[in-house]
């Protein structure tokens, strides 16, 4: 099967080469973290895409950095991986941190300039 | 499969519907914490005691009151959805899933090859990665790096937002009660 080709089978995990009480064990569990991770990301990013107001887009990318937290932390406890995966957790946590001061700074910075944080009116630069 | 794994993962994606799909901005900040708590939970459940803590420190206590002071100081219209935007949007999303998942798969593959053993009970991490943090074939270089940039976050931050009333001052707006102490 191509590798392109996707199946509902496949989206949901459950294709044959996985092999038989892959489900249930260890492998299944991080599966599990997995698919939530993968739904939290995509929710992000339908957050990012749909909205114009500039604080929905930042609550979008905290919501997508928690989902890559989720996936470091999980390979870490269940891929054999040691404790690394925690601390790039804790890296990004520290610098999702950072970013969310600075872009609230320009949000304030954006609404007293324009009068909105209509992300799609902020063109001043455009011509 | 853990109750408690059942629970967090239905509060974190709960709260992620909810601010990707709610009108108001408030509600929106609102799903957003119980996504990031449902979060912590999951770190909890995957026995990263210390992450969790500090997941709710930083993100459920720091993150979103900033984020409720910005929508309080700048919002005026609830900047209400329009369905169309959803049927655009629709595709993409969807197929962008998709990918995600296909590549999940595959990594998913890759793991079940390399053979994992079974995880010892949770420990605790904190000694752990306090002992990283500071040993120098550790993280000692990222977590000065990271101590550096919050110095320069904290410098811009107040920079960026401080420069509005300077320009009202030179406008010759009154500009509140604030004025003193600008270099």
């Amino acid at each position: 099967m191509s590798p392109f080709l996707l199946t509902l089978n496949d989206v949901v995990m459950q294709g044959e080469p996985l092999g038989e009480g892959a489900a249930t064990g260890l492998v299944g569990q991080l599966s599990s973290y997995m698919v939530v991770s993968g739904i939290l990301f995509v929710l992000g990013v339908a957050t990012i895409i749909t909205r114009r107001n500039a604080l929905y887009v930042l609550m979008g990318t905290e919501l997508i950095l928690n989902a890559a937290n989720i996936n470091f932390v999980a390979f870490a406890r269940f891929g054999g991986f040691g404790i690394d995966g925690q601390m790039m957790a804790l890296v990004v946590v520290m610098l999702a941190a950072a970013e969310a001061a600075v872009a609230l700074a320009i949000v304030l910075r954006v609404f007293h300039d324009f009068g909105s944080i209509d992300i799609t009116r902020t063109d001043s630069l455009r011509d | 499969m853990d109750f408690m794994f059942i629970v967090f993962a239905g509060l974190a994606v709960l709260g992620g519907l909810v601010m990707a799909f709610h009108q108001s901005i408030v509600h929106s900040a609102f799903g957003l914490v119980g996504a990031l708590f449902g979060v912590a939970g999951l770190y909890w459940t995957m026995g990263a005691d210390f992450l969790g803590g500090l997941q709710v420190l930083l993100y459920v206590g720091g993150v979103t009151v900033l984020l409720l002071f910005a929508v309080m100081l700048s919002t005026r219209d609830s900047t209400r959805l329009a369905l169309s935007r959803y049927v655009l949007v629709a595709p993409v999303v969807g197929l962008l899933g998709m990918f995600i998942f296909q590549a999940y798969r595959g990594v998913y593959q890759v793991v079940q090859v390399l053979g994992v053993q079974g995880p010892e009970a949770p420990q605790p991490t904190t000694q752990q990665i306090g002992e990283l943090l500071l040993s120098p074939d550790g993280y000692l270089v990222p977590f000065e790096l990271v101590a550096v940039l919050l110095l320069l976050v904290l410098i811009g931050a107040v920079t960026i937002a401080r420069r509005g009333q300077e320009q009202d001052e030179d406008q010759g707006q009154p500009a509140g009660t604030e004025s003193g102490g600008t270099p």
